[in-house]
């Protein structure tokens, strides 16, 4: 076993994380459960890869995600962050001081309601402990009710994470007076990075995950980068680097598409441009591998999938999907060449994947996203580019062709069906692709495939967001079958086959460039509008031609024949 | 105006209402800190949205919870907070002491006295106070070996503000203890040598100050001992995992015995070097009851433990980088990077090192150590809140006998200073200040009562009579302070009640200087973006 940490910082990174952490929650929950699909049983997926097993100081076995989730003063609505475990909550009522004998001033903040779906949770949880037969008919009404108190009243992550966290987890950002709604853009942060104690504090938090750890196979980190939690993360990765030099670091960009908004006036464009450049620039200097993920737009993104764009609760679900399935490879058991066909294959760590993508060809860190959800059947043996057809590009401002002899790229395939609504066997998934392949015009340079049987399973608090046109277990249905326009949820269905690529390859030259010369042009050009922005977030000259180089240095593998004159200085 | 031309969404305050938002922010901030000052204030409990608890005393743990948004209570707030990165204590008074002069220079401005005349008095008063508190304070001689008791006192006059005399007087031995240990004589006093740990468990009279080292994690290996006596401890930063080759290097193998030696050779760097470790063990302890110790800040996979396990060596892995410094000097010995030169000269020692268990929570305890130059505060208590405010307490008594340490001074409390200070500035400086400046001498003079004033509102006790007997002790030449009890006059020489002299200055320094910068400000502007936009 090789674990792996996880690691959240901020807002829209935790939307992502608890839907990733509720469909880890499903996986354990149905292969436990006998009535369920015996896919999830026979699985080979490891969970100890990313839970712990543990004990509460009353010796109460929990068994918890290996993570550390950073967010803002406030943003774990009713939960508390001690975490579910924690027992202080049941004695908030009526606390005794034990450390003063004088007058006590009590300020109470207005509790945050539970919502339905978090007291049925509760609920749930008592009634395991005395009883559990309960009428079903009863509870799929309830179930009903939860799903659209889920829909229309998302406030905070916590709002429909079902999973238990440790008590070590769940860490709040105080910023003395940082306003966090105006947290948006790199400069903000520095208050909080330079308060010595918070950085200490979440440094202890990771090592005590990672002290756990006989082999960690790497950390996952998945930032919000829109704004000033960027320039928190990078200060914790430059730690990571420090602390543990060999760990490899999967670094994950989330954005919500509500924060490529149109700026109001021209300071702030600039202010934004600036702010994607400089976290570019200092997250991708020290992580191994960088996914950047966050179209503006997911609305359109497939006819199938239907995502409302201002919520994040819809706009997290399919990132966390995504997530969740390139985090398959790396829980697959490695077994011997017998059973292979049967389990899985294509077991990969997080070291190898990195390897891979980044050091082979181009020394190309920074690598696309693609997704389908849900994957195609493989039935239709005469359309083979309908896989590459059905992944879409989650990774913004990349260029459409997919013509680099060069390209690395790593697919990932689970849960696939067959012809029929079978499973598909290992086999005919990897043949499937592989012909899918030969038909392509342009080969990569190296792909790498990793199959498992296991679908994404929907949990109870996921989105609405499939429409009406896809089946219970993730088919596609034909069109003339059901022509409602009503979205499909959790309760239509159940499991969903998902394919996931990362891509090194040319196509991201457009996002590095973009980058490259905004920084150029706006902070390091004689007179340059934003150089006075930069100071303020506390960057020397000198910082800035660093980060200037650094992507320019970036970008110099894609052309090789600048190398001839970088050389020459 | 010239600058709804320009702007016509701006929003403008002008003179007299610009100053009275800055006195009110100034006055609101007072009035809720008011409460906290003193042996006799009132702790403040916060609950969260989600039902969790914070418990405080600490008026700069309150500035950082409120969630301050009128931009002049920020100001201030930025200002007490900065005293407490500087000096460790007296937030609540510097918001006090800026609210009073506030105040104060309201009722001078309503009179019809320019904001200029009392800045500038502010400016003679305070220099003349700080000149006072140089003859004022009470020297106190360091050098080698520094008073302990005076520490204690005032160390216990701190602790007793933030928790109930009981534990207070406990902790009062502990801080003293602690930085006595670190302090080297000529050289600064580094607080982080002290580890502050904590435990839930037990009870808030159960913390204790441990000469050596407390470790939040133990040794993960089931044979490891979990007790032992006189042991040599290694302080090392030196991988024992094996890691793969950077070279993208694939196992070929034919048979179970070749693939068995391959892996065997990946694996021999590794244990190479624990190996080393090994053999210096087994160097030193020959013969006798001697135990050893690894103490890494890199990792230690399962094979590595499993060696040294055999050896009977006890192993923790992942130290926090910190304490690899803070053993160093509890135990002696160096902190090695690598094992080639490993000598005895790099071992420490300690006399017991054992492993408590709470649940999943491991703790190891390096104590009996040789001359300790790091100790660790133990905190407990049954629950984190309570814990969280002890901490804070402790962090303030060590902040308080540093300062006493570094600054050779402290100064008499209990509002003697204040009263004394008010005296010398009516008596002696108002006359030598020609014109109206007069008034911000005598409005300075008056806020210094504040801290006498608001220590017998909170303890129940007139105002007005407690400031007059005090005021009259003062006047025929007795220093005296307020027994917050009973009102009467006291000595605080005799009770022991002493202040911080780098505190002390540092209110009378920085509260005048917001204060003449709110008095000045005639316009306030609003522009740009729209500060008042609901989100």
């Amino acid at each position: 076993m090789r674990e792996v940490v996880t690691v959240q910082v901020g807002g829209f990174a935790n939307f992502v994380g608890s839907h990733f952490w509720n469909f880890q929650d499903e996986l354990l929950g149905l292969a436990d459960d006998p009535g369920a699909d015996p896919v999830f049983r026979n699985a080979a997926l490891d969970m100890d890869a990313l839970y712990r097993a543990g004990e509460t100081q009353q010796g109460v076995a929990t068994y918890c995600p290996r993570l550390v989730s950073v967010g803002s003063r406030g943003s774990l609505g009713s939960l508390s962050s001690s975490g579910t475990l924690g027992s202080s909550s049941a004695a908030a009522g009526h606390p005794n001081i034990l450390t003063w004998s004088g007058n006590v001033t009590k300020s109470v903040a207005k509790p945050h309601d539970r919502n339905l779906f978090l007291q049925s949770l509760s609920e749930e949880e008592q009634n395991t402990s005395s009883s559990n037969d309960r009428s079903n008919a009863k509870k799929s009404v309830e179930d009903k009710d939860l799903v659209e108190s889920l829909e229309n009243g998302v406030k905070f992550w916590t709002d429909y994470s079902k999973v238990q966290y440790h008590p070590q987890s769940l860490y709040e950002l105080y910023g003395s007076w940082t306003n966090f709604d105006k947290f948006d853009n790199y400069g903000t942060a520095r208050e909080v990075v330079s308060e010595w104690s918070q950085m200490e504090e979440l440094n202890e938090r990771l090592r005590f995950f990672v002290e756990e750890c006989d082999h960690i196979q790497g950390i996952q980190f998945i930032v919000d980068d829109s704004g000033g939690f960027s320039s928190v993360a990078a200060q914790y990765l430059e730690n990571i680097a420090d602390d543990y030099t060999n760990t490899p670091v999967l670094l994950y960009c989330v954005r919500d598409p509500v924060s490529h908004g149109s700026s109001r006036n021209q300071r702030e464009t600039i202010i934004r441009t600036l702010h994607d450049a400089v976290s570019f620039s200092k997250l991708a200097s020290s992580c191994n591998l960088m996914v950047p993920i966050g179209q503006p737009s997911l609305s359109y993104l497939s006819p199938l999938l239907s995502i409302k764009d201002e919520k994040y609760f819809y706009s997290s679900a399919i990132f966390a999907a995504a997530i969740h399935s390139l985090s398959v490879p790396f829980r697959l058991q490695h077994v011997g060449p017998s059973s292979e066909l049967a389990h899985s294959s294509g077991n990969l760590d997080i070291g190898e994947l990195m390897h891979m993508l980044s050091d082979q060809g181009r020394q190309n860190m920074v690598t696309a996203l693609d997704v389908a959800m849900p994957a195609p059947s493989l039935t239709d043996r005469t359309d083979l580019r309908n896989i590459q057809r059905s992944l879409l590009c989650l990774t913004p401002e990349i260029s459409d062709e997919d013509e680099d002899p060069y390209a690395v790229e790593s697919l990932v395939f689970h849960g696939a069906l067959g012809a029929g609504g079978q499973r598909a066997s290992i086999s005919q998934v990897k043949d499937t692709v592989c012909s899918a392949l030969e038909g392509r015009a342009t080969k990569p340079k190296f792909s790498h495939l990793s199959v498992s049987p296991c679908p994404l399973p929907v949990p109870l608090p996921f989105p609405s967001i499939f429409s009406s046109s896809i089946g219970q277990h993730g088919e596609i249905l034909s069109n003339d079958h059901a022509e409602g326009t009503r979205r499909k949820g959790s309760l239509d269905v159940v499991s969903v086959p998902m394919a996931a690529r990362l891509r090194s390859s040319n196509a991201i030259v457009p996002f590095i460039e973009r980058r490259s010369t905004s920084l150029q042009r706006l902070g390091m050009a004689r007179g340059a509008l934003g150089s006075q922005v930069l100071r303020d977030w506390g960057f020397g000259r000198e910082e800035v031609e660093d980060m200037g180089e650094h992507l320019a240095k970036m970008l110099r593998p894609f052309y090789p024949e600048m190398d001839l004159t970088s050389d020459s200085d | 105006m010239s600058l709804r031309v320009l702007n016509p969404n701006a929003e403008v305050l002008n003179k007299s209402a610009a100053l009275h938002m800055n006195i009110n922010a100034a006055k609101g901030l007072q009035d809720v800190l008011k409460t906290n000052l003193g042996p006799k204030g009132t702790i403040k409990m916060l609950v969260g949205g989600a039902g969790d608890l914070k418990l405080t005393k600490d008026g700069n743990t309150l500035l950082k919870e409120m969630q301050i948004q009128n931009p002049t209570a920020i100001m201030i707030a930025r200002t007490a907070v900065a005293q407490d990165d500087t000096s460790g204590d007296g937030t609540t008074s510097t918001v006090l002491f800026i609210g009073e002069l506030m105040k104060q220079s309201e009722r001078c401005i309503d009179e019809g006295t320019h904001p200029r005349f009392l800045v500038d008095g502010f400016d003679v008063a305070k220099r003349a106070t700080l000149e006072f508190l140089e003859k004022f304070k009470t020297p106190v001689v360091i050098g080698d070996e520094p008073d302990r008791d005076t520490l204690k006192m005032i160390a216990r006059t701190t602790l007793r503000t933030k928790l109930y005399e009981g534990l207070a007087d406990q902790l009062t031995d502990i801080v003293v203890n602690a930085v006595l240990c670190i302090r080297r004589p000529e050289e600064p006093i580094d607080l982080f040598m002290v580890e502050i740990m904590h435990m839930r468990h037990k009870f808030d009279v159960d913390t204790r100050l441990v000469e050596g080292l407390v470790l939040d994690h133990g040794s993960r290996h089931p044979d490891m001992k979990r007790r032992a006596e006189n042991c040599y401890i290694l302080t090392c930063n030196v991988s024992l995992e094996y890691e793969k080759s950077e070279i993208n290097a694939g196992f070929f193998y034919s048979n179970a015995e070749q693939r068995e030696k391959m892996v065997a050779a990946e694996r021999r760097q590794v244990d190479e070097r624990v190996k080393r470790i090994i053999e210096l063990k087994n160097k030193v302890c020959a013969g006798g009851d001697k135990n050893f110790v690894v103490i890494n800040q890199k990792g230690i996979d399962p094979p590595s433990l499993d060696l040294l396990a055999r050896a009977g060596i006890i192993a923790l892995r992942r130290a926090k980088r910190r304490n690899m410094e803070r053993l160093v000097l509890a135990c002696g010995g160096e902190a090695v990077n690598s094992v080639d030169d490993l000598t005895e000269d790099c071992l420490g020692w300690a006399g017991l090192v054992y492993e408590h268990v709470l649940g999943e929570e491991k703790y190891t305890f390096v104590e009996n150590v040789k001359n300790p130059r790091s100790c660790t505060i133990l905190i407990k208590g049954p629950n984190d809140h309570t814990i969280a405010q002890i901490k804070d307490a402790v962090r303030d008594g060590l902040r308080s006998v540093k300062n006493t340490v570094e600054d050779e001074a402290v100064v008499l409390g209990a509002g003697a200073f204040e009263v004394a200070a008010k005296k010398h500035l009516i008596d002696n400086v108002k006359k030598t200040v020609k014109g109206r400046a007069q008034l911000g001498v005598e409005a300075f003079a008056d806020a210094l009562l504040v801290i006498p004033k608001t220590l017998a509102e909170n303890s129940g006790l007139d105002t007005q009579d407690v400031i007059v007997s005090l005021q009259n002790e003062h006047d025929r030449g007795l220093v005296v302070g307020l027994n917050h009890h009973s009102g009467e006059p006291i000595d605080p020489q005799m009770e022991g009640i002493f202040d911080n002299y780098s505190v002390k200055r540092q209110i009378i320094n920085s509260g005048p200087i917001i204060a003449s910068q709110l008095l000045l400000v005639d316009e306030v502007i609003r522009a740009g973006r729209n500060m008042r936009k609901p989100t």
